[in-house]
């Protein structure tokens, strides 16, 4: 190391607050000048140790806390708690209660891709269409509230079922929302994916090839950039996905803007799934009783159920001893590989300016990374 | 055939594991119990021959009352569709358990052995860092150990405090109301 490298080299500490993703978490980061020698990820933020805490409740009282395991995206949580506790226990689901909680799932990745869309944005300096998102975002929080009473998080697809049915004309106003997301995608267009500004900053950063990517564990929008036609709705499906028509959008860039341009294509996917579901959604009813939840036991038995999240492959495994609370619930979020070794060796050998487009690029989510 | 798809790539590893029992659990749901001596070779024959490519997830289970930990290794395949759960089981120790890595074969596999690690005190020999991750400045037990007990820990740590303020007392004592 020559003199002046000396002078140049030093260590810099990014984070906790919102350090490019959403949520809080840190990296330490060695640089020579502006380039980015090593990143080493610092999280534990956010952890509330929900996974000791499931062990300690009832399994009906847990369906109130996984939904906050993430923000953006909750609602694969409720679904795979339930899944798995539904595999368990062998409790049938009637049809109806299927198709809405392919829609909730649906709308919640469309909130999320919203979010991550404006927030990548954000990261070139390109606020408005991050002001923008978020506030077309509000129309499907909107329609969460009127559906389960939550905005945020919707405690609403329990065992056996959902919590109640559509409110009258509810269907009529997720289309308008529908229309009105449809008609706002052009105008995302021209603020950032034809935006001469963005292309120049994302293309060609945060690289990763296909290989890298299958060895990597990279899932979800982040490995169909990368040219893998990989989702869990089409290769274990589950609720009613197979009984939809859609596609999967895939890159072959495997940079940045490639992650952009696949969540920008998903959500027209989305907006197509939801007008399937409201077209072809049965009547009946939506919830089968389970016994008395505060008197339940659970068979023995384990089991590993898989979701595909707006971030990727998103996966809880249940253990039940036959007693009345789960013996063990180990929750897989998909940036327990996005959020750590990923970014790690994307940022080793990226320039200081690019770290936080490439964090959010991946669309990490550090509560899922803490738990 | 009821898993057909299922049953032949069972077929396909009970020639080379012949001591490990194979389980259909559903459809694309393989389940395989193994000596954990196994682990290893199975682990690279998933990934060099049988095309598991994606490691999905490690998940640790303390059975306490056996005296062991279940560790789960789940493994999917791309082109087969297939999810297969190898699980082995180690002696429970009081110190750290002792476990051989699969770190050098799968990337993600780091992330999941460190954090068991760390929540439940078992060392994965070979893996390059088995730092804490998560619970900064914690120099307490494993904490999801099942006999790290929550509510025991919380009363034994932090204490309740009295709250009885003036203005409260002088609220209660002014008897004013219509009880």
């Amino acid at each position: 190391m020559s003199k002046i490298d000396e002078v140049r080299d030093y260590e810099l500490f990014i984070g906790p607050n919102h350090p490019g993703i959403a949520g809080n978490y840190s990296f330490k980061m060695k640089l020579r000048g502006d380039k980015v020698l090593s990143a080493k990820t610092d999280a534990g933020y956010l952890h509330r140790g929900f996974e000791k805490l499931m062990e300690e409740r009832l399994f009906i009282q847990n369906i109130a806390i996984v939904c906050r395991i993430c923000v953006p995206d909750p609602d694969p949580n409720e679904n795979n708690y339930a899944r798995a506790v539904e595999e368990i226990a062998g409790i049938e689901v009637p049809e109806r209660a299927h198709w809405i909680r392919t829609l909730v799932l649906e709308l919640s990745r469309m909130a999320s891709h919203l979010f991550s869309l404006g927030g990548h944005a954000a990261t070139t300096g390109l606020y408005v269409l991050a002001n923008w998102t978020i506030a077309d975002r509000d129309r499907i929080m909107e329609l969460f509230e009127e559906l389960t009473g939550g905005r945020v998080y919707h405690i609403y697809q329990l065992p056996g079922g959902v919590r109640r049915d559509f409110p009258d004309g509810f269907g009529r106003r997720v289309l308008e929302v529908m229309d009105y997301i449809e008609s706002r995608l052009p105008d995302y267009d021209d603020l950032a994916i034809n935006n001469s500004l963005f292309i120049k900053r994302a293309t060609g950063i945060g690289v990763i090839t296909k290989e890298q990517a299958i060895s990597w564990g990279v899932t979800g929008p982040n490995l169909r950039a990368c040219g893998v036609a990989a989702d869990v709705r089409k290769d274990d499906p589950y609720e009613v996905y197979d009984k939809l028509d859609f596609e999967i959008p895939t890159m072959t860039e495997g940079d940045s803007y490639a992650r952009m341009i696949v969540r920008r294509k998903e959500l027209v996917q989305s907006i197509n799934i939801v007008r399937q579901i409201i077209d072809k959604i049965p009547s009946g009813p939506v919830w089968n009783k389970i016994p008395n939840p505060l008197k339940w036991k659970v068979p023995a038995g384990d089991a590993y159920v898989r979701t595909e999240s707006s971030k990727g492959e998103y996966a809880y495994y249940m253990v039940s001893d036959g007693g009345r609370k789960p013996y063990r619930v180990h929750v897989r979020g998909a940036s327990t590989t996005h959020g750590v070794h990923v970014l790690e060796n994307l940022l080793a050998g990226s320039r200081i300016e690019d770290a936080s487009q490439i964090m959010f690029s991946l669309d990490a989510c550090p509560p899922e990374v803490d738990r | 055939m009821e898993y057909q798809k299922e049953n032949s790539i069972i077929e396909a590893m009970q020639l080379e594991f012949p001591e490990a029992a194979f389980t259909v659990k559903k459809a694309r749901r393989i389940e395989v119990k193994l000596p954990s001596k196994r682990l290893y070779d199975f682990a690279v024959r998933m990934q060099k021959k049988w095309g598991f490519l994606h490691l999905s997830a490690i998940s640790c289970v303390d059975w306490i009352n056996d005296g062991e930990f279940e560790l789960v290794y789940h493994f999917w395949n791309y082109d087969e569709k297939v999810l297969v759960m190898a699980k082995i089981r180690i002696p429970r120790e009081k110190g750290d358990s002792h476990f051989e890595t699969i770190s050098n074969l799968w990337q993600p596999a780091k992330f999941f052995e460190r954090d068991i690690h760390e929540m439940f005190g078992i060392y994965f020999d070979g893996s390059e860092d088995m730092e804490g991750f998560i619970l900064t400045d914690w120099t307490g037990p494993p904490p999801m150990r099942k006999d790290f007990i929550t509510r025991e820990y919380a009363l034994n740590f932090f204490h309740y405090r009295e709250y009885e303020p003036q203005w409260l007392k002088d609220m209660m004592a002014a008897g004013e109301g219509n009880e």
